[in-house]
Formats: structure tokens, C-alpha cells, sequence
């Protein structure tokens, strides 16, 4: 469509082919920004917040034929507004909204337009934050804006080459983002948000570019030194808590609400139009910021995530679950009970709403169990109590409350893992719970641990102190270390009907123990696959499942 | 060849050689990026090299698009001795390959290129290009092609989601997969290049038979074949299968492409098909 030369001016569906190749490009490296992330809690990925939110910029773009390059850049200032998250999110809807004013009433931009609206997109920018700061997003935006006036000044200026200039102005200034702060400087990396900013404007030159895409951006990219090298450190009195929101309402003064609501919190962004505010703030006191919120308007898709967990999760765990998850429309809720930090990762990450905590010495009353129950927005709930003894309690749980509640009785965390696995949103709640609970009954479960007292149980005899193995409950072998238990509980079950064996290590066992029973599993049975998780577990030094 | 259009793809539709000889089928392929390196898919590199050196190397590679000029070019030479050509590429909401061959088809005056968004990925292209070639008209080849366009499915099992996540092409939670277990996803590519998670288990061999039950559940399939990448005797095992369930059926094996096969990983399994 647009051949050597023809590019005269931006008109509406050229803008539009260049947000789509934005947020192709930013799709295709978006990881990379993620790992860009310094900040000692980050509010969710930049990278994927940007995409996020350039995604919902574009949503309606896509469907629109609007020859007017105005039209189309409101819809993207309305859809990066409704779609904004985190921080760089946000600040990117802003540059969208100032770009959308500044084109207002056009059909078509010459190449000084198009440099001129990328100027007051980073004005806009500048405008929404509160306390800007340098080797930012912001930064990139504005030096962006200065190389595209620069091109544009040029009497050879064409469109592409204002576009180009605009990638090499952000290319650039991102390049001296870690000159300009010092958090970046001391995690070796270049600013997140500037480089997802860079990787938009380069995504549109290689839309409005007619051949073939410009050689550099071909070329390895990786000025920058992985996120997971960077120590985070925990300051104290915790981090409160990462609010989000949107007030619909009339005549709303952004500045009268930032000022508001900046003696509530800080890293403060109030943007929008007077009909709609976007707020983002880390608090302490999410509560009061809600209710003076509540006074300008009606408060829309509230989120409020507790951050010192995030962080610790974060330090946990390699990238998140995303707790963003969005309820499912018609099926049954998931709840669990769980303990072990480790476990309570994977649950979590496998889809369950709610986890309490408890287990083996720990079990968790009726009450703990209906609250999570009532707490999750759902009317059918399904319950796994992981646990012989947790499963009376739960079954308590049925007659006490409106909802309508499943439990599956798994007695153990493989048998929960495995019905969990089975979950499916989309399915009704009577075939989830028959499908669960047939793949619940297909694993194996080996608990390994010590023995408490002498005991003879099943035919096994048993000093206190010996390790024993349970198969699905039963004590059937005694022994002096946990390989050689292992090892035999495998025979027992007959390791040639199995293909994969998951350890789930507990707080006790020390890495060589870890070590060694692996070893000891893989050369007794090559043809297992072994999968060891950090289930950190109380008095199960191992849990394994056989499947 | 009497016929009197072109029939043209792109490597991602993993042609069999022996079609794209018999059919006379042009394939423009796609480009795969080792850091500074560009090789073209199947051209450059063949899908047991890009495997090899995929192990060997520690970053992951990228890929891009064909160039609208590179098709243009191949518009240009069958515009000598063809009245038009179809163009059928992987579905533009996974690669920008069919919005290149539109800008490329309008460099070439006065020669009717009818680009087709597939919608899908892999060898349900190999199929709609049969179907293409064996029409009559460019006409009636268009059409034939466009009914099938929604009924192309492509049931996939990776080894691993990482690749398909480093390519942006699939979020984890989109995946329904947790951080932590290595699960296997069952992934369906279905009309408008949609990609939904149907199913995950925790072993291959469960994934396996869960693959072959969905596809019984599809009937009744006009085509099906089954791809993999460097998987050929699981491959060959789900065929045998699969040949008891449809004994009317060819059931071809076909090789997942470099290109694709930076997005699936190695030991990725498919089962493709048209329904009916």
C-alpha cells in the first residue's frame, strides 16, 4: 500500500498500519523489556503492561476505517485509557492522549504534523506525572519528539524518515537512561519503559518502511544485563499497596485529585478527560484513597494488589502467575488447602482462587475453609483438601453455606496437583469434579519421613527415627535414608507402568539429600522422567507423585 | 501445466517437496534471525539444520516476514506466463507474511493476485494449496479455498511453552500454565489464527492419547496429517493410529519448518487437519 514515494502524509489508516506494526514488534519483544525491570517491586512487567495496554489502544483501531488520521488516533487515546496498566502504561496512554489532541480536526498530517504531534504527545506526557523524572519513559518520549522536530525541519523530510528519526532519538536517549539514574546504573540495565517506547516507534518505521526493515533493528539488542542478576532488597515498613482504578464522572479535575490524593501515597499518576480518570497510587491506606475517590465519581475496575507479597514472591519465584486473573464467566471456583511456600506457588499457579493454609499437623477448621469459600466470586466452589485429615472438615463445609460446593477427596498434594491439572475454566462444575477426580485417582503418591515413635504397622516395623515410605497412605517401607526408601517404594508400585516421577522437596531435606535421591531414582530407573519442585513442605522431607 | 494461474505460499505451510514439484506450487519463504545471521526457511537451512544448531545455540532466534518486494518478485515472474495466482499464507494475526504479499501484489500492475489469510499455520496451507491447484480456474480455485479457510485446525503439543512464549505469540496465562510444573499443553489453532489451550496433563504419553481422542471428536475431516519436529517415531505412531480410526485418509507426515519451529521447539507434535 504504500510504495516508495507515495508516502506523502499520515492519513488515518497509515497511522493505524503503524500501531498495529507497534504493537507487532512490541509483541515480539516485550520479554525483553520484562527483564528490564529494576525497581525493587514492580507493579507487573513493563513489558507486558505496555503490550497490554497498546493491545487495548489498538483493539478498536483494527476495526476502524477511518480515513482521518484523528479519528483514529482518539480511538487509541480511549483505548490506552481503558487498558493502562502499571506505571509505563499509563504514561503511554498519556502519550497517546497528547498525540490524539494534538492531531485534533486532521485528516491527514504532513511530516512537520506528524513531529509536532510526537512533541506534544511527550508534553502530555510530562504534564500527567506528577514529579517527572529524567531517564524515564519520559525522557525517551521527549528526545524522540526533539529528533522527529529536527528530521522534520529537514525540506527533504519525508514521513519515514520523521518516523526514523524518532526510533534513532529514542533509541538514543535510552542508550543514556542509566547515565541519568542511578537505580538503573547500579543494576546495569537501560529504563524499561524507554525502551518499550523505543521498541513502538521502531514497530511503526517498520510498517511505513517499504521493503525491506531497517537493518538495525535486526541486530542483537542486548545492552543490558538481565533483571534476575540485580539484588532486591526489602526496605522496611513493607511497600503497601499498589491501587488502581478508573472514576467515571463530570467536570473531574485531574490536579485537584492528584493533589488529593498524593498525601495518601506516592508514586502518584491521576490522568484522563473530565468524564474519566485513571489513578494509580502505591498506598498504605488503600481504604481512604477508595473513599475520596468514591466522592468524585464511580469507581471502576478496582485493583489493589498487596505488594510486600508480591515482592516476596517475586523474590521467590521467577516471574509471577499474574494475579490479574480475570474471574471466569459461568464455572466453579477453586479452593485448596495447602502449606509449604513452594506448594502454595504452584497451587496458586495452576489456576486455584483460593489457598488456605494448613495440612498435615496444621488443619485448617470448617470456618477457615467456608471463608475462603464465601471469599471467592463464585456460587459452586470446588475444595481440595490435599489431606487425609483435612478431608472430614471439608466435607462439613457442604451444608453451611448457599453455595454449592464439591469436595474432592484427595488425600495427598500429588492427587491435588493432578486434579488441579484437570481443571478446565470452560467446563461446567459436575464434569470439572469427574474429571478431576479421575486423574486424581490415576497418580501415586509416595510420602517419605521419619518416624515418630516405634510402631509395627502393616506388617512393617519401624524404630523411632527410621525414614518410612507411605505409598497412597500406607506405611509399606522402612529404612535408614530416603534414597534406598525411595527407591524401594518405586519397586513396590512398579516403575515400568510410569513415566514421570515429580519430587516435591520439603523445608527439611538439605540439598545433598535432594541431590542424591535424584540421582539415586535416575540410575535405578533411567527411562523415568524425574521433576523436582521446592514444595517446602513441613515433616515430609519428599513427596513424590508417579504418573 | 495447463493451468492457467499461479499457485503460491510461504514456508510455513511445511510443503511436502514432492507437492510443491507435482503442483507446481512457488513457496516464498520466511526468514529465521541468528543474531546477525538470516537464513531462509527451507532454503537456506533445512528444518533438521535449524534443529541442530537451535540445541547448540544459547540465545533464541527470531524470524520475520518475507519482504513485500521478495514477493513481488515472484508475482512479476509468474505474471509471464500466468493470467493471476492465488497466494495463501500463515493467518496474519500470527505473522505480517500475508500483509507483505498484499503490498507486494500491488507493486505488480495488471496481474490479479488474490491473497489468502489462512487463518491457520503448518500444512493445513500444504492442503488448501492442493486444493488450489487441482481447480480449474483461479476463480474456482479462490472459492474452494476460501470455504476451507475456517475449517483448517491445527492441534498442537509442545515439549515446552518457552519458545512460543519468547516469540510473544502466547502468554502463560494463556496457556492455563503455572509457573512452576512443567505441564503439557494441548494448544488448538483454529479460525482467525486463534490460539486456546484445550487440555494439559503432566506426561507425554497422556498428551498423546488426549490428541488423538480430540480428533475423534472433530469428525468427520476432509484431510489430516501429522507434523512434528524431530519426533518422527512418535510421529509415525499417532499416524498408525490415526489410519485405524480413518482408514480412507492418506495421513501424511510432514516436518515443522525453521520458522515455526523457533516458535514451537523441538519435539513439538501436531495433528492438522481440514474438517469437513
Amino acid at each position: 500500500m504504500v510504495a516508495t514515494g507515495k508516502t506523502t502524509g499520515v492519513d488515518g489508516q497509515l497511522f493505524k498500519r503503524a500501531l498495529l506494526g507497534s504493537l507487532s514488534w512490541l509483541a515480539t519483544n516485550h520479554e525483553e523489556v520484562n527483564r528490564l525491570n529494576v525497581f525493587p517491586v514492580p507493579d507487573g512487567d513493563t513489558g507486558t503492561n505496555m503490550l497490554l495496554t497498546l493491545q487495548s489502544a489498538v483493539e478498536d483501531v483494527k476495526e476502524s476505517n477511518a480515513a482521518e488520521v484523528s479519528k483514529i488516533a482518539k480511538l487509541a487515546s480511549h483505548g490506552s485509557l481503558m487498558g493502562a496498566r502499571g506505571n509505563s502504561g499509563v504514561i503511554l496512554s498519556q502519550i497517546f492522549r497528547g498525540f490524539a489532541r494534538a492531531v485534533e480536526g486532521k485528516s491527514s498530517l504532513t511530516p512537520a504534523e506528524l513531529a509536532a504531534a510526537f512533541e506534544e504527545a511527550a508534553n502530555a506526557a510530562y504534564r500527567a506525572v506528577n514529579k517527572p523524572t529524567e531517564g524515564t519513559i519520559l525522557t525517551v518520549a521527549r528526545e524522540a519528539g526533539r529528533a522527529a522536530g529536527t528530521a522534520a525541519s529537514n525540506p527533504d523530510a519525508t514521513v519515514p524518515r520523521v518516523i526514523a528519526a524518532a526510533a534513532a532519538g529514542a533509541r538514543s536517549a535510552v542508550l543514556k537512561t542509566p547515565t541519568q539514574l542511578q537505580i538503573l546504573r547500579d543494576a546495569g540495565v537501560v529504563d524499561a519503559g524507554g525502551f518499550g517506547l523505543q521498541l513502538i516507534l521502531e514497530g511503526m518505521l517498520k510498517s511505513v518502511e517499504e521493503s525491506e526493515p531497517i537493518a538495525s533493528l535486526n541486530e542483537p539488542r542486548r545492552p543490558v544485563v538481565a533483571a534476575s542478576q540485580v539484588g532486591l532488597a526489602l526496605p522496611e515498613g513493607g511497600w503497601g499497596y499498589c491501587t488502581e482504578f478508573l472514576i467515571e464522572g463530570n467536570n473531574l479535575d485531574t490536579d485537584l485529585i492528584r493533589g488529593q490524593i498524593e498525601s495518601l501515597g506516592n508514586s502518584v499518576l491521576v490522568v484522563g478527560e473530565p468524564e474519566l480518570v485513571k489513578v494509580h497510587v502505591h498506598t498504605d491506606d488503600p481504604t481512604s484513597v477508595i473513599n475520596l475517590a468514591g466522592g468524585y465519581g464511580k469507581v471502576l475496575k478496582l485493583s489493589v494488589g498487596d505488594m510486600s507479597t508480591q515482592h516476596r514472591r517475586i523474590l521467590e519465584a521467577a516471574g509471577g502467575a499474574g494475579d490479574a486473573r480475570p474471574p471466569r464467566p459461568n464455572g466453579a471456583g477453586l479452593v485448596a488447602v495447602v502449606a509449604g511456600r513452594g506448594l502454595v506457588d504452584i497451587f496458586r499457579g495452576l489456576g486455584v482462587d483460593a489457598i488456605i493454609e494448613g495440612g498435615q499437623t496444621m488443619n485448617p477448621s470448617t470456618q477457615d475453609m467456608l471463608t475462603a469459600i464465601e471469599s471467592v466470586p463464585y456460587e459452586e466452589v470446588i475444595l481440595l483438601p490435599n489431606n487425609g485429615n483435612v478431608i472430614p472438615a471439608a466435607k462439613q463445609v457442604v451444608g453451611l453455606t448457599k453455595k454449592k460446593v464439591h469436595v474432592i477427596e484427595t488425600h495427598s498434594v500429588p492427587q491435588g496437583v493432578s486434579a488441579v491439572v484437570a481443571f478446565r475454566p470452560e467446563r461446567a462444575g459436575d464434569e470439572n469434579v469427574r474429571a478431576m477426580k479421575a486423574e486424581a485417582e490415576r497418580v501415586q503418591t509416595i510420602e517419605v519421613t521419619h518416624a515418630v515413635r516405634d510402631t509395627r504397622s502393616n506388617g512393617v516395623k519401624v524404630k523411632k527415627g527410621d525414614v518410612i515410605g507411605l505409598i497412597n497412605d500406607r506405611l509399606e517401607i522402612a529404612g535408614d535414608d530416603y534414597s534406598e526408601v525411595v527407591n524401594k517404594a518405586l519397586r513396590k508400585l512398579g516403575p515400568d507402568t510410569y513415566e514421570l516421577v515429580t519430587v516435591y522437596r520439603g523445608e527439611q531435606a538439605s540439598d545433598a539429600e535432594l541431590k542424591s535421591l535424584e540421582s539415586a531414582i535416575r540410575s535405578s530407573y533411567p527411562a523415568l522422567e524425574v521433576e523436582v519442585q521446592q514444595g517446602g513442605q513441613q515433616h515430609y522431607p519428599f513427596i513424590l507423585s508417579v504418573e | 501445466m495447463a493451468r492457467t494461474f499461479g499457485v503460491v505460499t510461504d514456508s510455513t505451510a511445511d510443503l511436502p517437496a514432492e507437492w510443491r514439484e507435482r503442483y507446481g506450487i512457488e513457496v516464498v519463504p520466511l526468514k529465521v534471525l541468528f543474531g546477525k545471521e538470516t537464513l531462509r526457511d527451507g532454503v537456506d537451512m533445512t528444518s533438521d539444520e535449524f534443529f541442530t544448531r537451535l540445541a547448540a545455540s544459547s540465545s533464541l532466534p527470531t524470524t520475520s516476514a518475507p519482504s513485500p518486494g521478495e514477493f513481488a518478485e515472484v508475482y512479476q515472474r509468474l505474471a509471464k506466463d500466468h493470467d493471476g495466482c492465488i497466494s495463501i499464507h500463515i493467518g496474519a494475526r500470527l505473522s505480517a507474511t500475508a500483509e507483505a504479499a498484499r503490498v507486494g501484489a500491488e507493486a505488480v500492475e495488471g496481474f490479479k493476485v488474490n491473497v489468502i489469510d489462512s487463518q491457520s499455520v503448518s500444512m493445513p496451507l500444504a492442503f488448501l494449496c492442493r486444493v488450489a491447484a487441482e481447480s480449474e480456474t483461479l476463480d474456482q480455485a479462490t472459492a474452494a479455498v476460501e470455504q476451507r479457510v475456517p475449517k483448517c485446525r491445527v492441534l498442537a503439543l509442545l515439549d515446552t511453552l518457552r519458545y512460543l512464549e519468547m516469540g510473544g505469540r502466547l502468554s502463560r496465562a494463556q496457556a492455563m500454565i503455572g509457573t512452576m510444573l512443567d505441564l503439557k499443553p494441548l494448544l488448538l489453532v483454529s479460525e482467525n489464527a486463534e490460539i486456546k489451550p484445550v487440555d494439559r496433563v503432566r506426561t507425554r504419553s497422556r498428551a498423546i492419547q488426549r490428541m488423538i481422542e480430540f480428533v475423534r471428536g472433530e469428525q468427520p475431516i476432509e484431510r489430516l496429517a501429522v507434523m512434528h519436529a524431530q519426533a518422527p517415531d512418535e510421529a509415525e505412531g499417532i499416524a498408525a493410529e490415526l489410519r485405524k480410526e480413518f482408514p480412507d485418509q492418506e495421513i501424511p507426515l510432514g516436518q515443522i519448518g525453521c520458522v515455526l519451529g523457533t516458535h514451537t521447539g523441538p519435539k513439538a507434535l501436531g495433528l492438522v487437519y481440514i474438517k469437513a
